[in-house]
């Protein structure tokens, strides 16, 4: 395969948090033989806010704007799981439309989430000009959340029993109109950037995870489709609207990093796929999007599943018949990819420093939610 | 529907009465629950990943101070195999003496949640090696911050405002 | 191929840039929905204060303000920080009298060098900013709430 320069000396590398190369805000801890990694440690808490601690001292209606805080790329798949959670504990089934419109909501984040990904990749692999195209799509996105609900990053759209505002009259065409300027541009990356021969030989076959392994590493999400394993939570475990569509699940076969590349770009295009079928279900007369609940939920527990961009997240509360949650337990979906993967790719392959990056960046970690 | 209940009927059968004491399907999103005592933890989840449950999403601990003193420690298993479904092993460990066997050797993932669960609930994980503070580390050295018994705003006024609450702005009141 | 690459970026290279002259140039990106300065109206303000609980940043501190308010019997009126502001809208959803609603004021019309001027007192508040039109895009209406509240009893 490659040729690596081996030196006897080991010596300890930190490849820090401000380094280009980083996915966000970690640290490694890199134990490197000349060129080659041995071991992989990751030093997280750059970013800790405690997350956990702080809803425990807000109510639950409130909470909701601390939720999509912890992950800034994919902030509705995270908002998403609280209000699903909370649902359980209240015991409602929310309005058809509200579920509908969640739908497309979270679908939306789902495509910014890889688009901004791929600006992410390509700053891996060192190409920005085309991946900058990604960013162009993205603002579309962002256009289009202000446009709904009044914000562009983080959006307190969802609400415990429904969504917090009606969709205006002219959603459908306006949505519509977003998806084809954002599908025309990750065609265009496609043919450009993607199809590279130059990218996929920096791709293929560095970072392999393969098999049932991934499953006990306890990884979810693309990296595990990569994988060849074809689980996702919105065909296993149906939530929202996803029992009423009918889409595809991406699945790879040599678990590389060019194959995470292929599967985020395939679920962009089955994600808009989702919210076309999804926006003609959508009743404009209909007038029930929102359940006004009581402000003290009932006594039990609450759990929310949520296929995220990255994986799993799970979400369970506990109330003991109060204003405040008793407990918040928050799984992001990040860990196992920076913590047990990474070890995995480590110990099983011959990673230079210099592959080290574009396996991080393929297996799109998001630092912030590894911290909470 | 009845899938779930093959399953359940196949998860009584297959788990020892002595090692488990209720298993039950919650009434929230049906999930399987799975009641045992702390000295079991290992068996029950060897057992379950022999049964296909190998997929470990996460470790969770509630601190239940204000009905009993105990620590209660949840983990969320999931099967692939089984089309995702979902086992709830829920155990209860005192809360002056936090001890529970490790599981990192069963399936990997475990060790990073034990870590969590070591750094903000201060529960010792028999058979880990490296117990430290991990997301916390050097910004730290208060009681377990996630405990119910530890008053975060008085720590923090303490510790890093010296006393002084945040002002805003222009203070004239 | 990377001939390929090449014939898609030329085509891209003329493109009009997505890169926005901020902050006067273009101004703010806006919409009808766009959650901005707040503005409150002291005429219906009770001093209820559910707007400082609500706040998720605890932005909201309700101070005394001397003159003829007879719905507000201990004259307390909100008083935002816009340091801690979020602009999430939870206090405008919370206030029961339709008091506090929010504009698209928002982008670089709130930038400033000195930090004590983000602190925003009721009678700021209930000013409408000078220079620039504005819209109200966030209000709560009592008749909405009694209706969903009606709705959510029906479907419970």
């Amino acid at each position: 395969m490659k040729e690596v320069i081996v030196m006897n000396e080991e010596i300890e590398l930190f490849f820090g948090p401000q380094h280009p190369g980083a996915p966000g805000n970690v640290g490694f801890k890199l134990k490197l033989k000349g060129e080659r990694v041995l071991d992989v440690e990751l030093i997280p808490g750059f970013l800790h806010r405690g997350f956990e601690k702080m809803m425990e001292n807000r109510w639950w209606e409130v909470n909701v704007v601390l939720s999509s805080r912890y992950c800034v790329e994919d902030p509705d798949n995270m908002e998403l799981g609280y209000v699903l959670a909370v649902d359980d504990l209240y015991g409602v089934e929310v309005p058809e439309k509200a579920n509908h419109v969640r739908t497309v909501v979270a679908e939306m984040s789902r495509i910014q989430s890889h688009l901004f990904w791929i600006m992410f990749m390509g700053a891996g692999l060192g190409a920005r000009y085309i991946p900058s195209w990604a960013m162009a799509a993205r603002e579309e996105i962002l256009k289009w959340y202000d446009y709904l609900t009044g914000h562009r990053i983080y959006h307190h759209y969802m609400v415990p029993g429904g969504i917090r505002w009606n969709v205006p009259q002219d959603f459908n065409e306006r949505t519509l109109h977003t998806l084809n300027t954002v599908s025309k541009i990750v065609r265009d990356i496609e043919e450009a950037f993607i199809t590279n021969k130059i990218v996929r030989e920096r791709t293929e076959g560095v970072g392999v995870v393969k098999g049932s392994i991934a499953v006990e590493l306890g990884v979810s999400g693309p990296t595990l489709r990569a994988a060849g394993i074809p689980y996702d939570i919105r065909k296993a475990d149906p939530y929202a609207s996803y029992g009423k569509v009918s889409f595809e699940v991406p699945v790879g076969s040599r678990g590389d990093s060019y194959d995470r590349i292929k599967i985020r770009v395939k679920e962009i295009y089955e994600s808009i796929k989702i919210i076309e079928q999804l926006l003609p279900k959508i009743n404009y007369e209909d007038k029930a999007y929102r359940l006004q609940l009581p402000t003290i939920p009932p006594n039990g527990e609450g759990l929310g599943r949520v296929e995220a961009a990255r994986g799993e997240h799970l979400v369970h509360v506990v109330n003991l018949r109060s204003r405040y949650p008793y407990r918040v337990r928050i799984r992001p979906p990040s860990m196992p990819l920076l913590t047990t993967v990474l070890k995995y790719i480590v110990s099983n392959e011959e990673v230079t420093i210099a592959d080290f990056p574009v396996i991080v960046k393929s297996l799109d970690p998001c630092a912030p939610d590894i911290d909470r | 529907m009845s899938t779930e209940e093959d399953l359940l009927t196949m998860l009584r059968d297959r788990l020892p009465k002595d090692k488990v004491r209720e298993v039950n399907i919650t009434k929230w999103l049906n999930k399987f629950e799975i009641i045992t005592d702390p000295e079991n933890i290992r068996y029950v989840i060897l057992a379950l990943k022999g049964l296909g449950f190998n997929h470990l999403v996460a470790i969770e601990t509630i601190d239940w101070l204000k009905k009993e003193p105990t620590f209660e420690l949840i983990y969320y298993l999931a099967s692939i195999e089984r089309n995702g479904a979902m086992v709830l092993v829920r155990t209860k460990i005192p809360r002056d003496n936090p001890v529970i066997d490790s599981i990192h050797d069963i399936l990997p993932f475990a060790y990073y949640q034990e870590l969590e669960n070591y750094e903000f609930f201060g529960i010792t994980f028999r058979g880990h090696k490296g117990l430290k503070l991990w997301i916390l580390e050097d910004n730290w050295d208060g009681p377990p911050p996630l405990r119910k018994d530890f008053d975060s705003v008085k720590y923090a006024l303490e510790h890093y405002y010296k006393g002084l609450r945040y002002e805003r702005g222009d203070s004239n009141e | 191929m990377v001939i390929k690459t090449f014939k898609v970026g030329l085509k891209y290279l003329l493109r009009r840039p997505y890169t926005r002259l901020v902050p006067d140039r273009e101004g703010p990106l806006t919409s009808d929905r766009t959650r901005g300065r707040h503005v409150l109206d002291m005429s219906k303000c009770t001093g209820c204060s559910m707007c400082q609980k609500v706040c998720p940043a605890d932005a909201i501190q309700m101070v005394k303000v001397e003159g003829p308010w007879p719905q507000n019997v201990k004259k307390i009126f909100p008083r935002i920080d816009y340091q801690r502001c979020t602009f999430c809208g939870m206090c405008v959803e919370a206030c029961p009298f339709n008091a506090l609603s929010m504009t698209n004021i928002s982008g670089w019309y709130l930038i400033t060098r000195d930090k004590k001027s983000t602190l925003y007192n009721p009678e700021k508040l209930s000013k409408v900013f000078e220079t620039k039109e504005y819209r109200i895009t966030m209000v709560k209406s009592l008749a909405e709430v009694q209706r969903l509240k009606k709705e959510g009893e029906s479907n419970a």
